[in-house]
């Protein structure tokens, strides 16, 4: 089988842009595993929300990309102050198959739910942006991949610098390095909690909004996606913010190019016996456990 | 003697199960009771797994759903009979049980729902898109009666003596291993594995054996489930199933026999009496789910439990 390596770089870049994303997904589940040792069953609906967020405010700001993105991301992470304040603030520190129940029978009703407003029918989502790109060459890619790939890398290096940098950001790690001792120090586990949901969800709700315009937007994606992303999160560590970034951008590389060359059932096999032969040989992951060591 | 109060109950029960037939002519309401016996099975395997040894296990949709497929292949695909197709049933889910179960019980315990999670969602996908096998969403129609000697199970009513006989038996084992020492040790593991170890008991071996029987026995029912349905596709694999046994265990009582079984059959009728809307139901479910857990975190078997003590307390004072 003789590859045209302009076909391979093509599907890089894809795998890419994807893994990037993917890893936005991935880096909230884990943010909040570490700091509330709870897994969050309903992430990928947030996923969907800000994909429809997205979709519904393109038209109300004449199909303006940044300002529709901002208003998905916000509205993402109202959902998840909701989700904190409503529920997750109920549950003490050893609920965690609690947290597991609620969360999922959240998913569920905000899955049917939307599917029940507004039609379980695949969108495909226009922007100011089109479905123009770039080429370089031969390569094509789009602006709205160009564009998403940009912002993941964004928000990485803004949630590496919050993380490292601010109060804010290190109080998380202090929480979710030890617990007593973060208290001890005067650090109020609820805030920091809270603090961890919101920008959780409000980084899937930027995943889900840079995707709107790549994929198609339907209510199950979000479904599709945590599944990807509980693999991911177990491959680069629990807890472990680099690691789970590392592993999904492996994964946007891995699916790519599998993609291009075999049966899409390998493609969703792959991960899933990445997942478990990680497991049988490392237990923890890949990567250990540790929110994002200090820098 | 509290003992022999509840066998009296359960074959009292059992008797009128077995009556029902001749109490009702309406197939739809026989229908009921055959998807009561299946779903009572998985949910009590469902309570083996979690309410006993406190391994929140996703991967039961995906036992109840390959169970289908094996049972159903084996008829439309592979030239067996019924009886074959849930031997395949049994094995092959018995060999899964132990593959993903083994790495994943190493684990933690947040891990290993994650793994069980990912498992039961990857069955649903190989179901939609292994299409030279599983003939992909379109499904396999027409699942022909089983027979037995030549005695065809054709028939709701006919069918349901199949089920009902079925439950029975899997049902008796459960109970058998909820009481016997095995159960005193998986709740011993659930309560706190490291003194259990301490006592010389290898938790991922108990583990492993829970798992693995839960397995089984919901895979069984899961393949007879495909045929009472006649048709197997990738629905069976829909988080429904699992949304429904998890509903039954956390609301009859995790960790309690009889909570869960009751549960089960009472809550067979729930869909039926929901019947407006597929998705407003999901919606509903999915709130019961979220208020239950809130609110009644040990089901109704916990409540009655703890008022049982209250009042031997207030009795003492």
């Amino acid at each position: 089988m003789t590859i045209d390596p302009l076909y391979l770089v093509q599907l890089t870049l894809n795998g890419l842009v994807l893994g990037l994303l993917y890893a936005l997904i991935a880096v909230g589940l884990s943010l909040i595993f570490g700091v509330l040792e709870i897994i969050n069953f309903a992430h990928g609906e947030f996923l969907m929300l800000g994909a429809y967020a997205m979709t519904f405010m393109l038209p109300v700001v004449g199909l303006l990309y940044a300002p529709a993105l901002l208003a998905a991301v916000l509205i993402t992470a109202l959902g998840g102050f909701l989700l904190f304040e409503l529920f997750l603030s109920r549950l003490g520190q050893h609920d965690f198959e609690r947290s597991i129940l609620i969360t999922i029978g959240l998913s569920i009703m905000l899955l049917h739910g939307t599917q029940y407003l507004v039609s379980a029918t695949p969108r495909l989502v226009d922007t100011e942006l089109g479905f123009d790109g770039v080429a370089i060459g031969d390569i094509r890619i789009t602006w709205t991949r160009l564009i998403g790939g940009g912002l993941a890398l964004a928000a990485f290096a803004s949630l590496y610098g919050l993380l490292t940098r601010t109060p804010f950001g290190r109080a998380m790690r202090a929480i979710a390095q030890n617990r007593e001792a973060a208290l001890m120090v005067g650090i109020k586990p609820r805030t920091v909690a809270r603090n961890a949901v919101v920008l959780s969800t409000a980084l899937c709700g930027l995943a889900g909004a840079a995707l709107a315009p790549i994929q198609l937007v339907q209510p199950i994606m979000g479904q599709f996606l945590i599944f990807k992303a509980f693999a991911l999160v177990i491959i680069g560590g629990l807890g472990n913010l680099p690691g789970a970034i590392a592993a999904a951008v492996a994964l946007g590389l891995f699916e790519s190019w599998i993609g291009g060359f075999f049966e899409i059932i390998w493609q969703e096999a792959a991960v899933f016996l990445l997942m478990i032969l990680v497991l049988l040989v490392r237990p923890n992951g890949l990567f250990g456990r540790a929110i994002v060591r200090a820098g | 003697m509290r003992r022999f109060a509840g066998v009296g109950a359960a074959a009292c029960a059992v008797g009128a199960a077995a009556l029902l037939p001749t109490v009702t002519q309406s197939n739809y309401l026989i229908g009921i009771a055959v998807s009561a016996c299946l779903f009572t099975v998985a949910a009590a395997s469902l309570n083996l797994v979690y309410g006993y040894t406190g391994l929140l296990s996703f991967a039961q949709l995906a036992f109840w759903g390959i169970g289908g497929y094996c049972a159903a292949l084996t008829v439309a695909t592979f030239g067996g009979n019924f009886w074959q197709g849930l031997l395949l049933a049994a094995g092959l889910n018995g060999a899964l049980a132990l593959a993903v179960g083994y790495p994943a019980l190493r684990l933690n315990r947040h891990a290993f729902v994650i793994v069980s999670l990912s498992f039961a969602l990857l069955a649903n996908l190989i179901a939609r898109d292994w299409t030279e096998l599983t003939r992909g969403p379109l499904g396999i129609p027409g699942l022909p009666a089983p027979t037995l000697f030549g005695f065809a199970f054709r028939g709701t009513a006919t069918f349901y003596y199949l089920a009902l006989t079925y439950a029975m038996l899997a049902l008796g084992l459960l109970y058998a291993i909820a009481s016997s020492q095995i159960g005193v040790t998986l709740r011993a593991i659930k309560q706190n594995e490291i003194l259990a170890q301490s006592q010389g008991i290898s938790g991922l071996g108990y583990k492993l054996l829970a798992f693995t029987v839960g397995a089984v026995l919901t895979a069984v029912a899961g393949g007879i489930f495909v045929f009472h349905l006649t048709i197997v596709d990738p629905l069976i694999l829909d988080f429904y199933y699992m949304q429904t046994f998890l509903i039954m265990v956390i609301i009859g009582g995790a960790g309690s026999f009889w909570g869960v079984v009751v549960a089960g059959v009472l809550m067979s009728a729930l869909p039926e009496l929901l019947r407006f809307s597929a998705d407003l139901r999901m919606v509903l479910y999915g709130a019961i789910l979220v208020a239950a857990v809130l609110v009644m975190p040990d089901g109704v078997a916990g409540w009655l439990r703890r008022r049982r003590v209250e009042r031997l307390r207030a009795a003492l004072q």
